[in-house]
C-alpha cells in the first residue's frame, strides 16, 4: 500500500503517437513524471503536440509504442472554452451540474453548491449556458471539474476567451487549489506569464518532442531565445 | 358526427399520441448533436425495411424496425471510418436502402401496396401495429428515462462525458436503435417522406423559447401533439394524407412562434426606449 502512494500520478516512458499509426510521430520519445501535488503547464507553438499529450492523458488518444500511466482516482477535465461552440444549447448551469453529479453518481445535491460556491458562480443556477460570459463559462466548468472532489484536474488552456481580471482570478483560484488543497493540476498554456506564475514544473514540446524543467529555467530559456532574435 | 367513435380513428390517436411523445424525445437529441439528418435518413431507409417485411410476408413495422436498427448502426460505424466526412455516410446508406426500397416495389412482388407507408394514413393501423407500437414505445421512453443523462452530455459535451465514464460508442449505439423505434412508430400515420419532420420541428420550435434542457424537451412534447392532433383531425374532414397535413402544421407553428417571439422582441425593445 505504501509503495502505491509513492508511485507517481503520472508516468509516461518512450512514447510515440502519431494519428496516422504510422510515422511521422506527432509525439517522439516523450518521458515524464508527474508527482502527486505538482501543478505542470504544458507549453509549446501551435502544433508543437500539447493537445495530442492532453488527449493521451485524458484517454482518449492510444500511443503507438511506449507506456502512459495516469494514477488517479478520480481524474477531471476542464475544456477549452473556445471548444464550446454550442452556445445555443438549451442548457441551465443547475441542469448541466446536475447531469454530471449523476454521471458521477454523487447521491447528494449539496455537491453543486459548494462546488459553484468556491468559484462564486452559487447565485447563477437559474442562467442558460450561452449567456454566460466567457470568464463566467470557465469558472462554471472548473466547479464541475470540481464535483467529486479529483485527485487530478486536466485543463486546456484555462484563460482563452476569458477577459483579464477573470484570467486572474481562475489563475489565483486554481494556485490555491494546488497549494492549500494539494490538487495536482496538468494545463495546457498559451498564457506563458500565468504558466511562469504559477506552475511549480513546465513541461516545454516543441517538434513533437519535450522536457520538463523549473519555471525559472524556462524564464531564461525564454530570455535566451528573444535575445538570439534580436 | 364524433369522428372518434370510428375504430380507425381511435386506432390513429393512439398512434399519434406515441409519436407526438417519441419522436421530440428523440428529435431533441438528434437536433441538439446536429444530426437532424441522420432522422431524414433513416425515415427514408425505412422503406426498405417496410417493402422487405411486405415481401417476407411480415408485419412491415417490424422490418422498419429491424431495417432502420440496422442502418442507424451502419451509420455510427462508419462515422469512424469517415470521419471528415460525414456528410458522406448519409448518402451512402440513403443509396443502400432506397435502392432496396425501390428494387423491391419496382419487381411487382409485393403482396401489398407500399403507398400508404410513403405518405401516411389513417385507415391502415391494424391491431398487430398497435401492440408492436405500444411495446416500441414504452420500451423506448424507459430506455430514454434511463440513459436520459449519458444523452444530455453526449449532445452536451462528449468529452466530458467520456472522462465521467459514459461509454459513448454504446450509447450511440444504442440511441439508433431508439430512433429506429420511433420511425417505426410513426411511419403508419405520418409516412416517410414527412416523417424527420415530426423528429425535427417541434424541437426546432421550443427551442426558439429559450428555456433549460427540460422545458424544452417538454415543449417539443407539447408542439408535437398539437401538430399530430391537428394533423389529423384536419386531414380526415379534408380526406388528406395526415402526415403530409402535420408537416404543414408543424411548419405554421414554427412560423408562428418565431413571429411571436420577434413581436414581444419588438414590444420590449420599445419599452425599454420610453423608460
Amino acid at each position: 500500500m505504501s509503495d502505491a502512494v509513492k508511485l507517481p500520478k503520472v508516468e509516461i516512458s518512450q512514447l510515440y503517437f502519431s494519428y496516422t499509426g504510422t510515422g511521422p510521430y506527432v509525439l517522439r520519445d516523450i518521458n515524464l513524471c508527474i508527482e502527486s501535488g505538482e501543478y505542470i503547464s504544458v507549453v509549446g507553438d501551435n502544433g508543437s503536440g500539447k493537445s495530442t499529450l492532453m488527449r493521451l492523458l485524458l484517454g482518449f488518444l492510444k500511443p503507438q509504442k511506449g507506456s502512459l500511466a495516469v494514477r488517479a482516482s478520480r481524474l477531471a477535465y476542464v475544456p477549452q472554452k473556445n471548444d464550446f461552440s454550442n452556445a445555443s444549447f438549451p442548457i441551465t448551469v443547475f441542469e448541466m451540474m446536475n447531469a454530471y453529479r449523476r454521471l458521477l453518481k454523487l447521491k447528494s445535491r449539496d455537491c453543486i453548491q459548494s462546488a459553484l460556491a468556491q468559484v462564486g458562480m452559487q447565485d447563477h443556477t437559474r442562467a442558460l449556458m450561452g449567456t454566460l460570459s466567457g470568464g463566467q463559462h470557465q469558472k462554471i466548468l472548473i466547479a464541475r471539474a470540481l464535483m467529486g472532489q479529483p485527485d487530478l484536474l486536466i485543463l486546456d488552456e484555462p484563460s482563452t476567451g476569458v477577459d483579464i481580471d477573470s484570467q486572474n482570478e481562475i489563475y489565483r483560484f486554481l494556485k490555491k487549489l494546488n497549494r492549500e488543497q494539494g490538487l495536482t493540476l496538468i494545463s495546457v498554456e498559451h498564457n506563458l506569464d500565468a504558466a511562469l506564475a504559477n506552475s511549480t514544473q513546465i513541461y516545454h514540446i516543441s517538434a513533437g518532442q519535450g522536457h520538463l524543467c523549473s519555471p525559472e529555467q524556462y524564464a531564461a530559456e525564454l530570455l535566451h531565445r528573444q535575445r538570439s532574435l534580436s | 358526427m364524433n369522428m372518434f367513435q370510428f375504430a380507425f380513428m381511435q386506432n390513429a390517436l393512439f398512434v399519434s399520441i406515441c409519436i407526438s411523445i417519441l419522436c421530440p424525445c428523440i428529435g431533441i437529441f438528434l437536433v441538439l448533436r446536429r444530426y437532424s439528418m441522420i432522422g431524414d435518413t433513416l425515415s427514408h431507409a425505412s422503406l426498405a425495411g417496410v417493402t422487405l417485411g411486405l415481401l417476407s410476408g411480415h408485419n412491415p413495422l417490424l422490418g422498419a424496425f429491424l431495417f432502420t436498427a440496422v442502418s442507424g448502426a451502419l451509420i455510427e460505424w462508419l462515422r469512424s471510418y469517415f470521419k471528415k466526412f460525414t456528410d458522406l455516410i448519409l448518402s451512402i446508406v440513403l443509396a443502400f436502402s432506397v435502392g432496396t426500397a425501390i428494387t423491391i416495389i419496382s419487381s411487382g412482388k409485393l403482396s401489398a401496396n407500399a403507398d400508404s407507408f410513403m405518405f401516411g394514413s389513417i385507415l391502415t393501423v391494424s391491431r398487430e401495429d398497435m401492440v408492436l407500437i405500444l411495446i416500441l414505445s414504452l420500451l423506448s421512453v424507459l430506455t430514454l428515462i434511463l440513459l436520459y443523462n449519458q444523452l444530455l452530455y453526449i449532445a452536451y459535451d462528449e468529452e466530458a462525458a467520456r472522462v465521467a465514464g459514459v461509454r459513448v460508442r454504446l450509447i450511440n449505439y444504442v440511441f439508433s436503435i431508439l430512433v429506429a423505434a420511433a420511425i417505426s412508430v410513426s411511419i403508419r400515420i405520418v409516412g416517410v417522406l414527412v416523417l424527420s419532420s415530426m423528429i425535427a420541428l417541434p424541437v426546432a420550435t421550443a427551442l426558439q423559447l429559450g428555456k433549460g434542457f427540460r422545458p424544452t424537451l417538454l415543449f417539443s412534447i407539447a408542439f408535437s401533439f398539437i401538430d399530430i392532433m391537428l394533423g389529423l383531425v384536419v386531414s380526415y374532414y379534408l380526406n388528406v394524407a395526415p402526415g403530409g397535413f402535420s408537416a404543414l402544421v408543424s411548419v405554421a407553428v414554427l412560423l408562428l412562434v418565431i413571429a411571436g417571439k420577434q413581436l414581444l422582441g419588438a414590444i420590449r425593445t420599445r419599452q425599454a426606449a420610453a423608460v
